[in-house]
């Protein structure tokens, strides 16, 4: 384990899990996760034409049980885990609503998971970089996994990919990540999310940004969901800080 | 009256035992998700514009596609005052029912106000009658659904036999629609909402167009004719038969426990979607009398709305109509099947239908049994023929709810309970809740006789039912 005096805000990660639909998490998936604290969101998506208090009638035990079990994964790796059931018709509204409620650091976006040794952090323009170190210290802290800072974005000037890289590395040294487990690499590229996903086979986890609400993502959903959906790793995205003033 | 403080004591249960379910923490109650008593939480996720769709949905579908020539006929270009005159009574119904919902927001709509507030009796009364009404509309707008597509065929050129073909169109789409909600991945109520949408595109396009033309500014403007031919007595009475393109508007209340920030969407929605059909009916009368006069109007009945598009457009204008007239049908068909299965749910819920009648199937997710019980129904009368009648008498029991609706409001400003707290409250209420009261039923004066008495004798029914399976439940007040 890192020294706890280095992390500056422990990470809190929300995990959400289809319960109905019997998905469980990786057992290497919850060793890796499992120095986080842990917020299990356990939901099952309804058609508009089903009221989820109907659907809540029938199966709210049901999931209660199969959220109690994701959670009991994380206890055997030692940890208290808070638990959230949802019945719901849009994932997405109800993820960033409990991801904002919990004020969580990150939300995993679950794919399968072998071995965990290669995370690959990628950063496509201005990221929370004290959240994004704090995270991924805690979670490789101590252990021999390698940690690759990749920055990949647009080479049109606007953003210095470079010094973002550097600045992140900096930031996890502090943390108490080995420099001898840290690569970093830069690359030029106009389509930064597809060349994450097709890197991805590379990695064992990828942590990345929320990225902007752009046009792109307004036609196509939200990149790093698309990274999620196209990648071969389970991802975890870095949500921004919002002002809780 | 009985209110449902069954002699039983604390029994509080059905014939065979069942008890209603208490599902929501009421105290738990917020803007994005509701929270079950073991803590489960409830997301709410459709916006404003799945509730004004629902409302317009609905609607929209009568007052344009079969009752111009008629109302004209009968009133002549007053006919649009006769529209006018039924948003008035349409809002003075929705604001109760607005208030009321954002007090309740749960799904089952009048049935459950009415229930909370009246008691038991009343509210298995409403919530039977209505499951019921709502079968007999949804018959009614798929017959009309058949008719327009009998209509675009034979537009096209198809011949199939003459008019034969509208019971099975009708059938093959009832069919259709029942399956796209039982087994429906892809979301039906998005669908209704592209349906909607699509369909007041084309709405707004033709009344623009024929706006500018009764003005005259293609043209010359058309010959005024005199606006009561008939005195000013057949545009109440007309009132009374065009009131049936304003039931749609409470369907808004049975999805209230999906709805986002239900203390302004619910209000917003209802009144809403009273306001954009009252103007498009208005403009459609007023259009359509410009166009014709009502003497020729009224020669052309339930199409009266294609021929005018034909005389503004031609042939791809009378086109374009009829696939309005497709869409609006499909639309007010498929909205009555989902507040049908809600207003089962609703009442199996409170023990005063078996339960099993709100079980849902995993694998599709959707409420199979209650989905079987609107849209079974509805194929049935539709082979049967007769959906005319059984359309009045939808009104009829719409209309019961309605007035019932502003008697529950009544109820609860006057003696307050603790958990009363509504978002919206409706200003100056008994101006509002008592003539809405007073509309309501006294439109069920001008209405056929047998649709009265088959409206009374389907009341009378639901009441001997909640007597003889569930007369120890209680609902007033429980939350």
């Amino acid at each position: 384990m890192t020294d706890d005096l280095t992390i500056r805000e422990p990470p809190k990660l929300l995990v959400p899990v289809r319960v109905l639909e019997g998905e469980t998490l990786p057992e290497t998936l919850v060793d890796f996760l499992a120095p986080a604290e842990i917020v299990v969101l356990g939901y099952h998506v309804l058609p508009e034409q089903t009221p989820t208090e109907q659907a809540s009638m029938q199966f709210e035990e049901r999931a209660q049980a199969a959220v109690d079990d994701v959670a009991h994964a994380f206890e055997t790796a030692g940890r208290t885990v808070e638990t959230r059931v949802a019945f719901t018709h849009d994932r997405d509204q109800t993820v960033a609503r409990v991801a904002a409620e919990v004020d969580a650091t990150a939300t995993l976006l679950p794919n399968p998971a072998g071995e965990i040794e290669d995370v690959l952090v990628a950063i496509r323009g201005a990221i929370d970089t004290d959240r994004l170190a704090d995270l991924v210290a805690t979670l490789v802290g101590g252990s021999d996994r390698r940690v690759t800072v990749w920055g990949v974005a647009p080479d049109d000037g606007d953003f210095d990919i470079e010094a973002a890289v550097a600045d992140a590395r900096e930031t996890l040294r502090e943390r108490g990540v080995e420099a001898d487990v840290l690569t970093t690499e830069v690359s030029a590229s106009d389509r930064p999310v597809a060349d994450i996903v097709e890197r991805s086979n590379e990695f064992d986890v990828i942590v990345m940004g929320e990225g902007d609400a752009g046009l792109s993502s307004l036609l196509f959903g939200d990149e790093s969901e698309r990274v999620a959906e196209g990648a071969i790793a389970p991802v975890l995205i870095v949500r921004e800080r919002h002002d809780e003033a | 009256m009985d209110t449902g403080y069954g002699s039983g004591g604390d029994e509080n249960a059905n014939r065979t035992g069942e008890a209603p379910a208490t599902v929501i923490d009421p105290s738990a109650e917020a803007d994005e998700a509701s929270v079950t008593e073991s803590g489960t939480e409830l997301e709410r996720s459709i916006g404003l514009v799945g509730g004004l769709s629902v409302g317009v949905g609905t609607m929209i579908g009568a007052g344009i596609f079969v009752f111009p020539g008629l109302a004209a006929g009968q009133a002549g270009p007053a006919a649009a005052g006769s529209f006018a005159i039924g948003a008035v009574i349409a809002l003075l119904v929705a604001l109760p029912a607005s208030e009321l919902a954002t007090a309740m927001p749960r799904s089952g709509g009048g049935y459950y106000f009415i229930s909370r507030a009246l008691g038991a009796l009343p509210g298995a009364v409403v919530g039977i009658s209505i499951w019921l009404g709502l079968v007999f509309a949804t018959a009614f707008y798929l017959v009309g659904f058949g008719n327009y597509a009998a209509a675009v065929l034979a537009e096209a050129g198809v011949s199939l036999g003459g008019s034969g073909v509208v019971v099975p169109l009708a059938l093959v789409f009832g069919v259709l629609l029942t399956g796209l909600n039982l087994f429906g991945t892809e979301n039906a109520a998005t669908l209704q909402n592209y349906v909607v949408g699509l369909l007041l595109t084309i709405l707004v396009i033709f009344l623009g167009y024929g706006s500018l033309d009764a003005l005259g500014v293609f043209g010359s403007a058309s010959t005024p004719e005199q606006f009561m031919p008939f005195g000013p007595v057949p545009m109440f009475t007309t009132a009374a038969l065009v009131f049936t393109s304003y039931l749609g508007f409470a369907q808004v209340a049975t999805i209230a426990g999906d709805i986002k920030n239900p203390g302004r969407n619910l209000p917003v929605a209802m009144v809403g979607s009273v306001l954009i059909v009252g103007v498009l009916y208005v403009t459609t009368i007023f259009i359509a009398t410009s166009a014709f006069g009502s003497a020729a109007l009224s020669s052309f009945g339930e199409t009266a709305i294609v021929e005018v598009a034909r005389a503004f457009a031609g042939r791809f204008g009378a086109i374009a109509i009829l696939l309005a007239g497709l869409l609006a049908t499909v639309s007010s068909a498929n909205a009555s099947i989902l507040s049908t299965s809600r207003a089962v749910f609703a009442v199996s819920k409170d023990a005063l239908l078996p339960t099993v009648a709100s079980r849902m199937n995993l694998k599709y997710g959707t409420p199979h049994v209650a989905l079987a019980m609107g849209g079974g129904p509805t194929l049935v009368l539709i082979a049967l023929g007769e959906v005319e009648v059984l359309a009045e008498v939808a009104s009829f029991l719409h209309l019961v709810m309605y007035g019932l609706i502003c008697v529950a409001l009544v109820v609860m400003r006057r003696d307050e309970p603790e958990w009363y707290d509504p978002d919206f409250r409706v200003p100056a209420y008994p101006l509002i809740a008592i003539p809405g009261a007073l509309a309501s039923f006294g439109l069920i004066a001008f209405m056929q006789r047998a649709s009265q008495i088959i409206g009374v004798a389907i009341m009378l029914a639901a009441a001997g039912w909640y007597k003889y399976y569930a007369s120890d439940v209680s609902l007033k007040g429980v939350l």
